[in-house]
């Protein structure tokens, strides 16, 4: 499956995903600059934040509250904002596009 | 337990200097990923695979850090997010991390941490040879926390006097205990005015904070607190230290240091994958676990070889060259996975200003030279001291 990800710039990478992997795996995994995802997909660092295309946030679930909050506290906050690694790549989200921020802090 | 297989016997990692850390870590990883040595005179698993220590990182059911954290810090520090799990840490953790995440913290910075940095670097300038470490790397997380807390600069003395025996709890447990008692009763009072008078500052945040229909009590803000000093400060002054010893030692790290916001993040990042201050964090397994080849038991303590991991070739090419430029989205130096160090960003924020505002105020100084740095500690690990000269040799002034 295909996931695009745009720099704050708008250059893109597509990668390819692996379904059931989140994104912020995917991302790493595929060397994107800026989402750096440290405490490994446990909603406790806030450095994989990354802005959901808007065409693209209705297949997804909302975010739980424990992410909202995280979210919260991240920089340059949008309505599309989430933790990429809260975000399960599966069949449905083939294509799914992210920009991700200038800066995590 | 047997000692007869235990790895350079003649070393007790709790207790010894070690200055030759990084060495002995290639020596004992020629013996496997997981391997006994001795630590608080008892024969103690040492894990020193990258991948090893994040799976045991993430491994609550094996490695839930509570059990452990219960024995050897509940005593001195009361009930912490470090001695929970399950729920109850992710309540507590839920009511205290809104003051730690990156826009709070990034606001801080001008606020409260470059005033700090400034005012003790003015304590530098002048002096012809000063120790970096005594003068600005050890106060300065510590002040910051102080400042944090709303604790009056001339409490700040008593305040570190206490701080620095409560985490001294496995070799002296009556002295830590009693200086816990006298850190609660001291901040109590703060609470107690926070609740009555909320300012919207650290503290009041902390009594106001709400989750899940959860409030904290006046004890667990204590231990809250309590923990903030040796998490946040201890750490914080040790990889200042060996930041600065690294960033001394190359012209082109200090022309890098100065250059941009981006660059001063990946130097300190690196710095903390070299040397990080909690070079081996201990850890008790909470079950019977095989890992690495090895039968680890319920209730024997491991440690988790974070500067080995971070230094595993497997991961990291040539690791013990300082490149700011490596991957290094998977270092280890703040844990892994739910117990991820809440301060990461404050400490990160705190050594990128250090950086900028060392090199910007003294852009020529040095390491004296006859003073060779020497790091010392393998659970908490930076360099002993560091004499510069803050305007650079004689030669070069005049």
């Amino acid at each position: 499956m295909r996931v695009t990800f745009f720099d704050i710039n708008g250059a893109a990478q597509h990668v390819e995903g692996r379904a059931g992997e989140n994104a912020m795996e995917c991302a790493k995994r595929n060397a994107i600059d800026g989402i750096i995802g440290e405490c490994g997909g446990a909603m406790a660092c806030a450095t994989c934040h990354a802005y959901v295309d808007p065409r693209w946030i209705a297949r997804l679930d909302p975010p739980e509250h424990q992410e909202r909050d995280m979210i919260d506290g991240c920089i340059d906050v949008r309505p599309e904002s989430r933790l990429t690694c809260q975000v399960i790549l599966e069949d449905a989200l083939d294509g799914i596009v992210f920009t991700v921020p200038d800066s995590q802090v | 337990m047997p000692d007869a297989d235990l790895l350079m016997p003649d070393v007790d990692f709790a207790y010894d200097d070690v200055p030759d850390l990084h060495e002995r870590i290639v020596q004992l990883r020629q013996n496997g990923p997981v391997v006994p040595v001795r630590y608080h005179g008892d024969r103690t698993w040492l894990i020193l695979d990258h991948e090893l220590v994040k799976q045991a990182f993430e491994d609550y059911d094996h490695f839930d850090p509570a059990p452990g954290y219960q024995q050897i810090a509940a005593p001195s520090m009361g009930q912490t997010i470090q001695t929970m799990s399950g729920d109850e840490h992710r309540i507590s953790r839920g009511l205290v991390t809104a003051p730690f995440l990156p826009s709070k913290i990034r606001s801080l910075v001008e606020d409260l941490i470059e005033p700090i940095a400034n005012e003790l670097l003015d304590r530098v300038a002048g002096k012809e040879v000063v120790d970096l470490v005594s003068t600005f790397t050890r106060p300065y997380p510590f002040m910051v926390i102080t400042r944090l807390l709303g604790i009056p600069v001339e409490d700040e003395e008593r305040m570190l006097e206490w701080a620095i025996k409560m985490i001294d709890f496995p070799w002296d447990p009556d002295g830590a205990v009693r200086a816990k008692e006298q850190f609660q009763a001291y901040m109590q009072t703060i609470i107690d005015d926070r609740r009555a008078n909320p300012t919207g500052d650290f503290m009041s945040m902390l009594v106001q904070a709400e989750y899940e229909g959860e409030r904290l009590s006046d004890e667990r803000i204590l231990g809250f607190v309590g923990l903030l000093f040796p998490a946040g400060s201890d750490t914080t002054y040790k990889n200042a230290g060996s930041l600065f010893a690294c960033v001394l030692a190359d012209p082109a790290l200090r022309e890098r240091a100065l250059r941009s916001p981006r660059d001063r993040e990946l130097i300190v990042t690196e710095s903390l994958r070299w040397q990080p201050p909690t070079a081996f964090l201990p850890r008790m397994a909470s079950n019977d676990v095989e890992l690495g080849n090895v039968q680890i038991r319920k209730g024997e303590w491991t440690l988790f070889g974070i500067t080995a991991a971070n230094a595993d070739p497997k991961v990291y090419p040539d690791p013990h060259r300082f490149d700011p430029d490596r991957d290094n989205r998977d270092i280890l130096t703040f844990g892994r996975s739910k117990h991820f160090c809440l301060g990461m960003h404050l400490a990160r924020r705190e050594l990128e200003t250090a950086l900028r505002l060392v090199f910007e105020r003294f852009p020529h100084m040095v390491l004296e030279k006859g003073e060779p740095v020497e790091f010392v500690g393998a659970v908490l690990r930076g360099p002993r001291a560091l004499h510069v000269r803050p305007y650079g040799q004689r030669e070069d002034q005049n």
